[in-house]
């Protein structure tokens, strides 16, 4: 059922000069990927369509899920990680990474893309560091990573990134020296510190390969993405109230309620956490301890099993768009 | 006229000929550090039974004047280990950004071991040495403080020049002169060191924190002082001497105002 | 501000080092840094028929202050683990310690590395050819020691080679290096190679016969180096608080560990 939405005239043309490759184009679910329009990046096609973004996408929406939970005291980060062979060593090749001690980044799509997002993103956290003498923000890490995948939809010699990453982290709620800094500033006045307002908190961005990021309060991607964020509403996170270990816990259960949609590939789960500077991690992007680990993941079955059917039935339920803008 | 940004808001070079930008460049040999400017003084430091005791005064000097009363010297490092800097200020924090940015990639892969202090001290001695050798020294003698790979008591010494050693007892600057003696007599060898108590070890480096008071024209009543053990690093930075006699200044003959 | 500087004494007199003048040509005084200090202490290196002894104290100083009582001068080059019980060379370093640790570490690696590039340890030879390669690198910004490697030769012979800091080096049967140089030298001159030592009744004048040059055996020499640094430490502030001992054989090295006085 491909349909073409006829703008401008040039573009009718265009397309009715491509008809003579029509017979084999009709089987494509793109028809206007045969207009040539998706051979290179950086070009639009006459309807204002990037195609090389909207296969980058097709790229993560075939990897694992990965989802990122903001709770009222921390973030956490969890992966479903599919096991692509047997002599792979468990619990080896992680793929949720550190960006910064207080921050952590995990990605679906093509793992290399991932990788090379996460050297950029922590050269962007060291260098922050460097000029401003202060931790990245949640919020600015995110804006300087959706600004460099943005750049890979401009030009015809890059491709876009294959990945739609997660960033979590918490922003120090005071403030922390970066070097043996010399006293201590105004307490008030001018430089001082305003009182009442408070600083820092959980932060959670999702940047996907137009380079497009939002903040999110629960962010999924990946191959159950759908089913995911239909769990994720469900938990009201927008409210506030949920505890971190109670996140850690939810997180594995819609990994696993994820998973339900792809059985037959063995998957193993990864999970990390990022607390409060009083909280478990003290303000650091960790793993999730491994009894927790464990304890998350006998609820996440016990679940599964206990409702199996009510499950199925969410699954057959169509998720409303991927994508929360346009 | 010249359209490009470069020569926007320019003196035009038909009407006032070419501009002399001679002065902005660099003329002779490029500057390197040659003295201290902002300096802290001694770093006192002593092994025990089942770790290391650090402290450091909280002052940093601008030459005479008492300049920063409240400069934290002892920096930790992941929860392991603590570094005592003593000497130029702007040097200790740039080694405390590099030491931070180790951190940092040390944490990006989960696989449990952190550096160690032996290791700590290692990394910092050749960073050290390597800018005595380009003649662009980091104007600091420090103390690093901690355990080493098999959980013992780590103390060892590295200055400007790159000059390691390592004592159940150090000191840096006026330190070594005034405390190593005291801290030599309490623990004399490795094996007295490792039967002295905590509280002996804490006690000893206080006293001489305020032997060092009193004799330091440089030093500081308010310190800040560490101890690391298998538990973890207990730091208090806002410490003050203690139960201080000055009865012995009456005595003293020879210079000030009491010439005879 | 002498204290800050990387010497306390850099404004008095120094102990053994002529430091460089701190007044230029046109009698404007500066002050720059100076890169190099002196750590004191002495080594000593003695070969035999079949060993070589290599020995030094483990004082280390700036000025009048003793940094510690246990810093080692004397090395194992060339091991494959990480405590080094499978070397077969010997090196000591006096001096200017830091420049003694970085020389030492090179050598190690070179000597390592040669291992794994041929499948066999380097003779002693050819690592002293090397070693005064690497001094000679930095002919122009020296590395400010003394060294003396040790060893055995082919033929299983004790061997002793002796550097100046920019990498002249000669085989011989004993040196002694470092701040008390001066003063065990000579001894080993007459005890070890039997200066000034002649035949008894053998003439006079150009007509003495010199004792006859023989290989001491190794216990003799143990003691010939004990009794040198003893003397050496009653003579010499910088030297003192413990003698390291590495003896070679062609079983390996064995290490030994004295204590000296430690005023």
């Amino acid at each position: 059922m491909p349909h073409i939405t006829t703008g401008p005239q040039a573009a009718t043309q265009l397309h009715a000069k491509t008809n003579t490759r029509a017979s084999w184009c009709l089987e494509l679910e793109l028809a206007l990927a045969c207009t040539g329009y998706d051979l290179t990046n950086s070009v639009f096609s006459p309807d204002g369509r990037n195609f090389q973004v909207e296969y980058a996408v097709k790229a993560v929406e075939n990897g694992g899920t990965s989802i990122g939970i903001r709770c009222k005291d921390g973030v956490v980060l969890a992966v479903e990680k599919v096991i692509s062979s047997k002599l792979l060593k468990p619990g080896a090749n992680k793929r949720i990474a550190t960006i910064d001690r207080h921050m952590g980044a995990v990605s679906s799509g093509l793992v290399p893309d991932g990788r090379h997002f996460v050297s950029r993103a922590r050269d962007e956290a060291a260098s922050w560091r460097s000029v401003y003498k202060t931790p990245i923000t949640v919020k600015d890490l995110a804006s300087r990573m959706g600004g460099y995948l943005q750049a890979y939809t401009l030009y015809s010699s890059v491709r876009p990134f294959g990945i739609t990453a997660i960033v979590g982290g918490w922003d120090s709620e005071l403030e922390l020296p970066v070097d043996g800094q010399v006293g201590e500033g105004p307490s008030i006045g001018a430089g001082g510190k305003v009182e009442g307002k408070t600083y820092g908190g959980p932060g959670l961005y999702m940047i996907e390969p137009s380079g497009m990021y939002w903040g999110y309060y629960g962010a999924a991607t990946g191959k159950g993405r759908q089913t995911a964020k239909a769990e994720l509403e469900k938990l009201d996170l927008a409210a506030g109230n949920l505890s971190l270990e109670d996140g850690v816990k939810e997180a594995a259960r819609i990994i696993y309620v994820a998973h339900a949609d792809n059985k037959d590939k063995e998957f193993e789960l990864e999970m990390t956490w990022i607390s409060r500077l009083d909280g478990p991690t003290k303000g650091k992007h960790q793993e999730v301890p491994k009894e927790l680990l464990e304890e998350a993941e006998r609820l996440a079955k016990k679940h599964l099993e206990g409702d199996d059917d009510e499950e199925t039935k969410e699954d057959d339920k169509p998720a409303e768009g991927d994508q929360m803008e346009e | 006229m010249n359209h490009l940004p470069q020569a926007w808001g320019r003196p035009r070079d038909d009407v006032y000929g070419p501009y002399d930008s001679s002065y902005l460049q660099n003329n002779g040999p490029n500057q390197h550090t040659q003295q201290p400017i902002v300096t802290g003084t001694s770093v006192i430091a002593l092994k025990f039974k089942d770790g290391v005791v650090i402290a450091a005064d909280n002052l940093a000097s601008y030459g005479s004047l008492a300049r920063f009363t409240n400069v934290k010297r002892l920096r930790k490092f992941a929860d392991t280990s603590v570094v005592g800097f003593g000497g130029d200020v702007s040097d200790m924090q740039y080694l405390d950004r590099l030491l931070n940015s180790l951190d940092i990639d040390e944490a990006y892969s989960s696989a449990g071991d952190t550096l160690n202090a032996h290791n700590l001290h290692t990394y910092l001695s050749k960073v050290l040495y390597k800018r005595r050798s380009d003649f662009n020294p980091l104007w600091n003698q420090l103390l690093v403080a901690g355990l080493d790979g098999e959980d013992m008591p780590f103390l060892a010494s590295a200055d400007l020049l790159g000059t390691t050693f390592s004592s159940p007892s150090l000191a840096t600057g006026f330190g070594a002169h005034l405390a190593q003696p005291i801290l030599r007599k309490v623990a004399p060898d490795e094996e007295t060191a490792a039967k002295l108590s905590k509280e002996d070890a804490v006690q000893s480096v206080k006293e001489c924190m305020k032997v060092l008071f009193y004799r330091d024209a440089r030093s500081l009543d308010k310190y800040s002082i560490a101890v690391i053990t298998k538990e973890g690093i207990d730091l208090k930075e806002d410490e003050k001497l203690e139960q201080q006699s000055w009865a012995f200044a009456d005595k003293i003959r020879g210079y000030g105002t009491q010439v005879n | 501000m002498a204290m800050f500087s990387q010497n306390p004494l850099m404004n008095g007199p120094n102990y053994s080092f002529n430091q460089a003048p701190a007044t230029a040509s046109d009698g404007h005084k500066q002050h720059g840094f100076y890169p190099y200090t002196d750590n004191g202490g002495s080594t000593l290196a003695i070969s035999g028929a079949d060993f070589t002894i290599m020995a030094g104290d483990t004082r280390s100083t700036s000025g009048y202050s003793i940094n510690t009582r246990y810093k080692p001068k004397v090395f194992k080059i060339g091991g494959t683990t990480a405590s080094q019980n499978d070397a077969t060379i010997v090196l000591s370093v006096v001096g200017f310690a830091a420049d003694g640790e970085a020389l030492k570490e090179r050598l190690d690696a070179v000597v390592k590395m040669y291992r794994y590039q041929h499948g066999k340890p380097m003779s002693v030879k050819a690592c002293a050819q090397r070693l005064s390669t690497i001094l000679y690198g930095k002919r122009f910004f020296p590395y400010y020691v003394t060294a003396i490697l040790g060893g055995l030769d082919e033929e299983g012979k004790g061997v002793v080679y002796s550097y100046d800091p920019v990498g002249s080096y000669e085989r011989e049967m004993c040196r002694a290096a470092g701040a008390a140089a001066s003063l065990i030298m000579p001894f080993l001159d007459n005890q070890v190679n039997f200066k000034n030592q002649y035949e008894p009744e053998s003439g006079a004048g150009h007509e003495l016969q010199e004792r006859e040059k023989i290989p001491l055996p190794r216990g003799e020499v143990e003691d010939l180096v004990k009794d040198a640094f003893d003397s050496a430490v009653e003579r010499h502030i910088e030297v003192g608080d413990g003698l390291q001992m590495m003896i070679v054989t062609k079983d390996g090295i064995e290490e030994r560990y004295l204590p000296l006085k430690k005023d």
